[in-house]
């Protein structure tokens, strides 16, 4: 029986007011290592602020998330950031590459940031993690020179530069033609099935949906069902 | 650690970079400030320097005369101190003017390390000639001394200090003085002392114009000469006091006269009129000054922030990435202080240039050529680098702030 990477009970967002808004209500979700996790609900349902408060860019307002037995919820904003930093990839429905970095400089940020290896090392292993993406011409270019596809490729090179155990995206594939989309969600199972990581993805496409996992739906900020598509073999 | 700090040097130059011509505004501004501070500080400077060196030099620094600040107490009130009689209309006791028991006030000046004591006898004599009179304040030097105690020997036009040693009866006069007699050097003036005495004397050196202080109306003898023309043997009633360090001059002549009872006074006690205008000047200046480096602040303020408002989508992604607040902070501390230290370099060739367009110029006062007072020392420069970079940092500082408590929910959920 694997460990769960993270663990999420009773967690809880409310926003100011009175009553305060609930975005998302206790919920509760254990998010397994080399599995593919996809979020499904209608829009507003709460599944993007989901994701955010599973990938510590925003804090509950109650309950625990719990990762390698830690409360993250109440750790200080420097501790979360160090944990984002070396545990956590995210890619966005928006590439979000810096525009004044090219896509090589763009991997090297967390890297760099991270500073464990050489500036020797991060090169090359900048440039590989963009080969492994099918990039590896293209990484002295901005990203503005960049096909939306090639960009959404770089964010997601740049999401694994730190190794991460757990990849988040927030419907990484929402503005991709279909040809594009689909190398995206491949990328994203290989990601879990061949390198053991926990990819959890926030997404309104049902194709997508469909090919992943484990399927957690959601309706007015409540986890309604969480459903094994593909059990792990 | 130092990775961190270069890899945020690196994204805080990006930004520059990109946005060049806020940079170009942001960091002319500070060189503008920072030069135009050089030059106006390089001259208050300069000239306040200049006029103190003249205010020392003009005089000995201490000049211990036979006054006293209060009168000496009467021997009866000495007697009984305190006592329950008060006396009232006692006949004061005359005393001899002139410093008593000089010889032991010049031997613990000498004492001093460094300090050189020269004894002089001043009082009033008339020059009377064609029917005109002319009063002179006389006074009687040890030519060997005074000439290491005051620049008179700097300001002499013609002739030499020793040669009152030389001439019998000699002295030195103000060229207006000479002037006005129609006396010129080697001329013979008498001289008429308030006893009565009379003498000639032998004009053997004169004493350059504009120079007030040693006055159109004063004159140098030798001391023994003076002494025996205004009928006062072995009495000197000055002492004038050059030290090693002019601005010791007032705790010296503080303790000088605690000693001795006798009136020492110091060149900054002397001057005190001025140099409260000069503190005055000062303060004008520093605030005129830190208002041009405000505004130039306001320069950085404006471009980090501007910066910070562009650049909210990357914050929020470099957030979500792991950057921690501080990062960011920093990111946009370092813009500001880029800035800054640009402006620095660029106002620092600025003001070194004005200095020198300030000092070619060239005056003509009293028939002389004369430059602009500079202070070119590196203190300036630093006090400007100094005040420039806390400005900058100070104004880059808040935007950063700002940029450090951008939530990116806010901005990852909304994102065009």
């Amino acid at each position: 029986m694997t460990e769960p990477v993270l663990v999420a009970r009773h967690l809880r967002r409310e926003l100011d007011g009175d009553p305060p808004p609930v975005l998302v209500a206790d919920a509760d979700l254990a998010v397994m290592p080399g599995r593919f996790t996809a979020i499904v609900g209608p829009s507003g349902c709460g599944k993007s602020s989901l994701l955010y408060l599973l990938g510590l860019i925003d804090r509950p307002t109650g309950g625990q998330l719990l990762f390698d037995g830690r409360d993250l919820a109440q750790m200080s904003g420097d501790e979360r950031a160090a944990i984002r930093l070396e545990h956590f990839g995210f890619v966005f429905q928006f590439h979000f590459l810096l525009p004044e970095f090219t896509a090589l400089e763009n991997v090297m940020l967390p890297l760099r940031r991270l500073g464990r290896l050489s500036a020797r090392e991060v090169e090359a292993r900048a440039t590989s993690l963009l080969a492994d993406v099918g990039l590896a011409e293209k990484g002295w270019k901005l990203p503005e020179k960049l096909s939306g596809g090639e960009r959404q490729r770089v964010a997601i090179a740049r999401a694994l530069a730190n190794n991460p155990r757990l990849v988040l995206g927030d419907e990484p594939t929402g503005n991709l033609d279909s040809v594009n989309s689909a190398r995206v969600v491949e990328l994203f199972r290989a990601l879990a099935h061949e390198q053991g990581r926990a990819v959890v993805c926030v997404t309104h496409d049902m194709g997508i949906a469909d090919l992943a996992d484990i399927r957690v739906s959601m309706l007015d900020g409540r986890v309604i069902e969480v459903r094994e598509q593909n059990p792990p073999s | 650690m130092l990775a961190r700090f270069s890899l945020l040097v690196h994204i805080a130059s990006r930004h520059l970079i990109v946005r060049r011509r806020q940079t170009l505004v942001a960091t002319s501004g500070v060189a503008v400030g920072v030069g135009f501070f050089l030059a106006v500080s390089a001259l208050m400077v300069g000239s306040q320097n200049d006029f103190v060196r003249q205010l020392i030099d003009v005089a000995p620094h201490i000049i211990i005369s036979d006054e006293l600040r209060s009168p000496p107490p009467q021997p009866g009130i000495a007697a009984y101190p305190g006592g329950a009689v008060q006396l009232h209309g006692y006949r004061i006791r005359n005393e001899v003017r002139g410093l008593k028991d000089w010889q032991r006030i010049l031997a613990s000046v000498n004492a001093i390390p460094g300090a050189i004591g020269s004894p002089s006898l001043s009082g009033a004599v008339t020059l009377r000639l064609g029917g005109r009179d002319e009063p002179l304040a006389i006074v009687g030097i040890e030519p060997g001394l005074e000439a290491r105690v005051s620049s008179i020997s700097d300001k002499l036009r013609a002739g030499h200090l020793d040669d009152l040693e030389r001439v019998q009866g000699g002295v030195i006069l103000g060229e207006e003085l000479a002037q006005r007699l129609g006396r010129g050097m080697g001329d013979i003036v008498p001289a008429t002392a308030a006893n009565g005495t009379t003498r000639s004397l032998r004009i053997v050196a004169l004493v350059k114009k504009g120079n007030s202080q040693l006055g159109s109306s004063s004159g140098y003898m030798l001391l023994r000469e003076a002494q025996s023309l205004l009928g006062r043997p072995f009495i000197i009633n000055r002492i004038g006091v050059k030290l090693a360090d002019p601005y010791a001059a007032e705790t010296v002549a503080a303790g000088l006269e605690a000693r001795y009872r006798y009136k020492a006074q110091s060149w900054q006690e002397r001057s005190a009129d001025f140099l409260s205008l000069l503190l005055t000047r000062n303060v004008i200046m520093y605030t005129v000054v830190s208002a041009i480096l405000l505004v130039a602040s306001f320069g950085i303020y404006t471009a980090v922030s501007n910066s910070v408002a562009d650049k909210r989508r990357d914050i929020a992604i470099l957030r979500s990435m792991g950057f921690s607040q501080g990062d960011l902070q920093m990111v946009f501390v370092l813009e500001g202080m880029a800035l800054a230290v640009i402006g620095i370099l660029l106002g620092w060739a600025l003001g070194f240039g004005l200095m020198t367009i300030l000092g070619s110029l060239e005056f003509p006062i009293g028939g002389e050529i004369q430059h602009m007072p500079l202070d070119r020392s590196p203190r300036q420069y630093a006090i400007a680098a100094a005040a420039s970079l806390a400005a900058g940092v100070l104004a880059a500082w808040l935007p950063a702030r700002k940029a450090s408590r951008v939530d990116p929910v806010d901005i990852l959920r909304g994102a065009v």
